[in-house]
């Protein structure tokens, strides 16, 4: 760690002495070992060696950036040089600067050494658990891997902050096949530090391939109607994601196109939501501990009892727009806070509706209107999760959605990188063939 | 420009093994304008080596973010290492590949790396353009990047290459107030192969893009919901191109296939209208340099043009070295890999969908109730060949006639039942090369097409 803040020091020092006002400097070295399996085979160990180097200079306001992944003196005086250029080339912009002196940081989590015989033993016994007791199954890929990353984040006002962690993470593709028929795909990961526990425990992975099992023969909906939608943790933070990014996002605030700009402190979403970000939670492994314009990351509450309380915004865009700083920028570390019903409950009270695994469909358009297939899912009549559907697609608005909730289950899930229920929504327009 | 410290190396190839070894620049630059304010103005430049080396079934690789002999003697060794790691583990016993022919393919790797300062200028003539010239925007923003990625491949079996591709890019989102007081909006891009230079030389070009996109905004402003429903529509070339790509390409690619995709049991069968024809272009096609020019692939195979489809009938997948061995049928380059840290996969280079005999205007004339569909803002394919791509801009058709815009929507199909509904095919073809695929790494890509008149469910609202 100490070459590491020695190399940060030096492209501080170059950046200053060309000329910045203020300057950043972050500097990261990464190992990284992954075992792949492709069509369910074992096909490839790689392990990586990387640097990076990012400077970000300040010059009579105007901002300029450089990355690199050499930790040379020549690739760095040359880095500071581009950075200088970039920042000259750029126009005035009295809004750009960096986090205050906080001082030193340092912080140390995870596992920072991997112990790779047990790691890979885990890997074959995924494999092997899934062949066996899965056999419908085919892995498409299979990505695992261990991650060990020293980081350093300095600035000129003063802030020092370092970092060493390490982690394993799981991402795999999958699909069921029985005599010529295959289902959709699905992917599924987890973070997690925890060896001890093997895989196919971890998450939801068990419950997702026994889904997938049973998707391969499906049945087709006639006709359009409006239903309720229960929404499993892993596709909640995907339409969450989506939501918060179109209504809550700086760059959306700031651009006016967000719905919610002119929301601060009123009800956006019904009464029992919560939501926070949470990245430097205990069990959210690898969260962002400094945000990349200098400041240390805190949990904040985005949405509480359905009132929104802050967007998730940097200073730059805070600066723009006369609002408050979010106290971290990472929309990928959601927790939302757990319901009072069981998901069984919650369930044998839908009427009419969807089991939503998967949504296939990109972002929403400004106004929150989506448009998506519904993959992976499950007609849901008469309080009983019914067959497997293909070729249905769901329609409403997402900020309307949020205020369209049925429930929020008791149970949660925790992937490594967000904590959340199962939410029921209702009048979401479901429509088949 | 790439020393060669790798050539040295080729004779402590172990035989036996196959083995690549790769050093790698990516250069990459980036500067974002939004209403005005330039809020991103960076410079990336990744470089490093690897080695990937093949034995009995698995392999082995490894990367360092140094271009150094040192670093080539650690990560030859390393990959070695691993791949008997996994050998000894795994123990799959299978044959090397069968050989390829060998050689050199060195491309002219010289592109210009025109200072930020080009990008800055561009861009801010843009923004003055689109201010002065668009007065009914909201919002606008922004972007002008280049991505040139340069790379030596030393092989132990096949082609050793120098190659340097460089693509660069303005993409521009507009955004207007709708009739309803909710915002609408409309994105595009110009550019391609080349530098920025490329683009700053033909202004006029790019401002006309601006005008056409703004002129459809202002139109999808009063734009209605389509019908939903199964309908005839007529799928402008931007859609041939992602259909071809996300709906089709995907499920050939021969990871998948193997997998679990919808293609594997149709091999040789027929999955479209004996109209459409499908083929993954190496360089060059109908004379000229296609946007993503791949000579020679990441494993050393000269790369040559992958025919998918034709007439309808599948005849082929994309494949790297090891899934031609499985499937017995020669490699055609389709092997790619992003960083210097990253291993090759397989991927689609330049897919298109071949032009037909029907003028476009003689396909809108014969469409009585549907719809044309221009562009696409997002998409995606499941391994079933089930697609769905989100539509940002297209027409009604009435009697044969274009008619009121339609806001966004979605369509959605099976690839291989609706390419069988296309029953007329336009005779130009056009390309787009802005798109980057995701499938573990990023990978630029083009891919284009003809317009098809087809039928397909249409989400509405």
């Amino acid at each position: 760690m100490k070459e590491l803040n020695s190399i940060a020091a030096y492209a501080l020092s170059a950046l200053s002495e060309r000329g910045a006002d203020s300057a950043s400097v972050s500097a990261a070295y990464v190992e990284t070992r992954e075992f792949n399996v492709d069509g369910g085979e074992f096909s490839l160990f790689r392990t990586m060696f990387d640097n990076s180097l990012v400077l970000t200079a300040l010059r009579d306001g105007k901002k300029g950036s450089a990355a690199i992944n050499h930790f040379d003196n020549e690739s760095i005086i040359n880095a500071a040089n581009s950075c200088i250029a970039a920042a000259d080339a750029s126009g005035a912009d009295k809004d750009w600067e960096f986090g205050p002196d906080a001082g030193k940081a340092t912080f140390v989590d995870g596992v920072t050494k991997p112990e790779m015989e047990l790691f890979f033993s885990r890997c074959r016994e995924l494999v092997n658990v899934i062949k066996q007791e899965y056999p419908k199954i085919i892995i498409e890929q299979l990505i695992v891997s261990h991650r060990s990353r020293k980081q350093v984040y300095i600035n000129t006002n003063g802030s020092c902050f370092d970092r060493y962690s390490g982690s394993y993470s799981l991402m795999m593709m999958f699909s069921a096949h029985e005599n010529g028929k295959g289902s959709s795909f699905f992917g599924c990961g987890f973070n997690t530090a925890d060896l001890s526990v093997p895989f196919i425990e971890q998450a939801s992975l068990r419950r997702d391939l026994a889904s997938v099992e049973k998707q391969i023969h499906t049945k087709s909906i006639p006709g359009k109607f409006q239903g309720t939608v229960l929404v499993p943790p892993g596709c909640l933070g995907e339409i969450l994601y989506y939501a918060l990014g179109t209504f809550a996002d700086g760059a959306a605030v700031n651009s006016g196109t967000s719905i919610w700009k002119d929301k601060l402190g009123e009800r956006v979403a019904d009464e029992r939501l919560n939501i926070s970000l949470s990245p430097c939670c205990d069990d959210i492994i690898s969260g962002s501990r400094w945000t990349s314009d200098g400041y240390l990351t805190k949990k904040f509450d985005l949405i509480k009892n359905g009132v929104l309380q802050c967007f998730v915004i940097n200073k730059y865009f805070a600066n723009k727009t006369g609002v408050e700083r979010s106290l971290n920028y990472s929309l990928e570390n959601l927790a939302v806070g757990a319901g009072d019903k069981a998901v069984e409950e919650i369930i044998k009270g839908i009427d009419k509706g969807l089991l939503l695994g998967r949504i296939s469909g990109g972002r929403p358009s400004s106004s929150g209107d989506f448009s998506m297939v519904a993959k992976n899912s499950f007609i849901i009549e008469n309080g009983k999760i019914g067959d497997a559907v293909s070729e249905v697609m769901i329609n409403g608005n997402l900020a309307e959605m949020l205020n369209s909730i049925r429930n929020i289950s008791l149970e949660k899930e925790c992937d490594g990188g967000t904590s959340l229920p199962w939410i029921s929504f209702d009048g979401i327009t479901i429509s088949g063939k | 420009m790439i020393k060669d410290i790798l050539s040295g190396y080729k004779s402590a190839m172990p035989s036996g093994v196959h083995t690549e070894l790769r050093a790698q620049v990516n250069r990459n630059r980036t500067v974002g304008l939004m209403g005005g304010n330039i809020i991103k103005n960076d410079r990336e430049d990744i470089s490093g080596v690897s080695a990937r080396s093949y034995k009995n079934g698995v392999y082995g690789f490894a990367s360092m973010a140094e271009l150094s002999d040192e670093a080539v003697k650690k990560v030859l060794k390393a990959s070695l290492e691993n791949a008997d790691f996994l050998d000894t583990h795994i123990k799959k016993q299978r044959e090397m590949f069968p050989a390829i022919a060998s050689g050199k393919q060195f491309m002219d790797i010289s592109m210009p790396d025109p200072e930020q300062k080009t990008y800055v200028d561009i861009l801010r003539m843009l923004d003055d353009y689109i201010s002065n010239r668009c007065p009914e925007l909201i919002d606008r923003m922004l972007v002008a990047n280049s991505n040139g990625v340069e790379k030596l491949l030393i092989c132990s079996d096949g082609y050793d290459t120098h190659a340097n591709i460089t693509r660069s890019h303005i993409k521009f989102k507009l955004t207007a107030m709708g009739e309803k007081g909710n915002p609408v909006d409309l994105s595009g891009a110009f550019g391609g192969y080349g530098s920025m230079l490329d683009i700053a030389n033909d202004m006029p070009s790019l401002y006309a893009k601006v005008d056409e996109i703004y002129e459809r905004l202002m139109q999808k402003r009063n734009g209605v919901y389509p019908e939903a429903g199964v309908k005839t529509v007529v799928m402008g070339s931007t859609m041939a191109g992602i259909l071809a790509h996300e709906a089709v390409g995907h499920t050939v690619e021969a990871d998948l296939v193997i997998g679990g995709s919808v293609a594997g049991p149709y091999l040789g069968k027929q999955v479209a209208s004996e109209l459409v024809s499908l083929t993954d272009f190496a360089n060059t096609a109908f004379g000229e340099q296609t946007p993503q020019p791949i000579y020679v692939d990441d494993e050393g195979t000269p790369a040559e043009d992958a025919e998918i489809i034709k007439n309808g009938i599948l005849v082929g997948y994309m494949n790297n070295r090891e899934s031609a061995q499985r499937f017995g049928v020669k490699p055609c380059g389709n092997a790619r890999a992003w960083l210097f840290s990253d291993e090759p996969l397989i991927r689609m280079r330049n897919t298109l969908i071949l032009p037909g005999k029907d003028k476009l205007e003689d396909i809108i004339s014969s469409v009585d109730d549907g719809y044309y569909l221009l562009d696409y803002n997002n998409g995606q394919a499941d391994t079933t060949g089930e697609f769905m791509f989100g539509i940002c801009s297209g027409y009604e058709i009435k009697n044969g006639k274009l008619c009121r815009p339609i806001l966004d929507t979605t369509i959605s199909g099976v690839a291989f039942d609706m390419l069988k509904t296309v029953d007329m095919v336009s005779d130009t073809v056009n390309w787009t090369s802005s798109g980057t695929c995701g499938k573990k790494q990023p990978m630029p890509v083009g891919m284009g097409g003809p317009a098809l008149r087809c039928k397909v469910m249409i989400g509405g609202r």
